[in-house]
């Protein structure tokens, strides 16, 4: 029996892999699925805000600014696509004036060096994070390195 | 305690504010020519690298290791500025600090020797978020001298030319938050104002932000100390303090001292590449890239100092010494500036990923 999509010569005619690709991200556009409502909210009040003080912070002057079109800064607010990648979202934070770790951490990413550090050592890190998770802001911070002051 | 993060120096005064931060991004950028034109802002060509001292204290002399702290490479060719970012609890709210910066122990404001504290008359530090940068020494209302690097022992750092000492070099930062009550009151005013405009409480305002050798026998190297000269002439302003000089909390200040390395050696030292050296202010302006000039809020400006106003530019200095001309100081058309900061409406562009001054 002929699979489905497969086309191997002449007779009945079969869908090729890519026209079920187009189908069914035709059907999922359709359905219009809310990625992540809560992130692209965040983005909109952040610039929001800011666009109270200072017209720099439109949709499309923070889209021209981070690289992206403003249409697809729009979707990304109104969370009808996937948070943006990891340079994007870097660019949005040091626009917008938030911590690039907060924004990719929102964004459900982490960024590359934090990605290749967790890699080196995974089981290590998954205990570490695993042991801090319920600790407080304060015994985070002591375990983040302050930068020793010296005599001078 | 100040951490470092992402290159960065972070400050936070948790007994005074849990969501205040303070930023100072140290950002590479071009030297402007060293000549008597006065220069928009030059971008931000990215972050310098930081690096704590103590991790390389075998490969570093003792004094530097002594006085504990961050390292940077600078290549003798580039310039530096200061980024400072208030975080706090709202945008419209930031956590105000007080900021003092020397460069070998002379500030760079007054270009007296270090004290510790705040002063008045003349005003020895500078407001944050009021102040969103620095560039170099106040020598004149409106105008700065870039700070640029050079080996300390030269005689071209200011620390060599108004102490006759080459003792120190680097830079020095001291952090002081507003006392806690001072704090307390702008905050609760700033709510009932938010209130007043239906703004209710900030989704963030009660949200918690957690943030989160390989040879046998390691000797110390001889690693080339920099100092901070003056380059060429800037249009900025440093402006005054609106607040009581007792509304801030000197107990809590907090201090680092940034030890200023040769990039030739930073690979020898931290075993990492050193940033490559920036583009000439000349390359800069022929690919018709941009300079800023910074738009306030019709804030009035400190004089500037005229200790530092009497300090020799490197071309100058260079110019008695050698009889020639300091290379890539002749002056380069900038073109019509970009205007940013809060009466412009657009932020000083930096350097991320990818692009050169974006």
């Amino acid at each position: 029996m002929m699979g489905l999509g497969r086309q191997t010569g002449p007779g009945p005619t079969y869908l090729t892999d890519n026209q079920m690709l187009r189908i069914v991200v035709y059907i999922g556009n359709k359905q219009q699925p809310k990625y992540d409502e809560a992130f692209g909210e965040n983005i909109r009040k952040l610039r929001e805000r800011r666009l109270e003080n200072a017209p720099a912070f439109s949709l499309r002057q923070v889209a021209n600014r981070c690289g992206v079109t403003p249409a697809y800064l729009s979707r990304v607010e109104r969370g009808e696509v996937a948070p943006p990648g990891e340079e994007t979202l870097i660019k949005l934070a040091h626009d917008l004036g938030e911590d690039p770790d907060v924004m990719l951490a929102q964004a459900g990413k982490i960024s590359a060096d934090l990605r290749s550090a967790i890699l080196a050592r995974p089981q290590l890190f998954a205990e570490l994070i695993r042991a801090i998770k319920t600790m407080p802001d304060s015994a985070v911070l002591r375990i983040v390195r302050e930068v020793r002051d010296g005599n001078w | 305690m100040p951490t470092l993060e992402n290159d960065c120096l972070v400050f936070r005064f948790p007994h005074h504010e849990a969501d205040g931060r303070f930023v100072i991004r140290f950002q590479r950028t071009l030297r402007i020519p060293d000549s008597y034109k006065t220069y928009d802002l030059p971008p931000g060509l990215g972050s310098f690298p930081l690096r704590h001292v103590e991790d390389y204290a075998g490969r570093l002399p003792a004094q530097t290791t002594d006085r504990g702290g961050v390292i940077l490479p600078m290549w003798q060719a580039e310039a530096m500025w200061l980024l400072f970012n208030n975080h706090g609890i709202d945008s419209g709210l930031c956590f105000p600090v007080a900021i003092k910066v020397a460069a070998g122990k002379i500030n760079a404001v007054t270009g007296e020797g270090w004290r510790t504290g705040l002063h008045r008359g003349p005003q020895d530090y500078m407001v944050s978020p009021d102040q969103p940068w620095l560039d170099g020494f106040a020598i004149e209302k409106g105008v700065i001298r870039q700070f640029v690097a050079m080996p300390l022992g030269d005689g071209y750092s200011v620390e060599e030319q108004l102490s006759g000492e080459a003792e120190w070099g680097g830079l020095q930062i001291s952090v002081v938050p507003l006392k806690a009550e001072v704090w307390q009151a702008k905050r609760r005013a700033w709510a009932e104002e938010m209130r007043g405009r239906g703004r209710g409480r900030h989704p963030y305002e009660d949200s918690s932000r957690s943030y989160l050798q390989s040879i046998s026998q390691p000797h110390r190297l001889r690693s080339s100390s920099m100092g901070l000269a003056a380059g060429g002439r800037m249009r900025q302003s440093i402006y005054p303090d609106l607040y009581n000089i007792e509304d801030w909390d000197i107990a809590a200040a907090d201090r680092v001292f940034i030890s200023l390395l040769h990039a030739k050696d930073w690979k020898s030292i931290t075993g990492e590449a050193a940033p490559n050296e920036p583009p000439t202010a000349k390359a800069y302006s022929d690919a018709g890239l941009p300079w800023f000039e910074y738009y306030g809020k019709d804030q009035a400006a400190l004089p500037g100092s005229t200790k530092l106003a009497g300090v020799k530019s490197v071309a100058d200095l260079f110019k008695k010494e050698t009889g020639a001309t300091l290379p890539n100081s002749q002056d380069v058309e900038t073109g019509t500036p970009l205007h940013i900061g809060p009466g412009a409406n657009a932020p000083r562009p930096v350097r991320s990923e990818g692009s050169w001054y974006n």
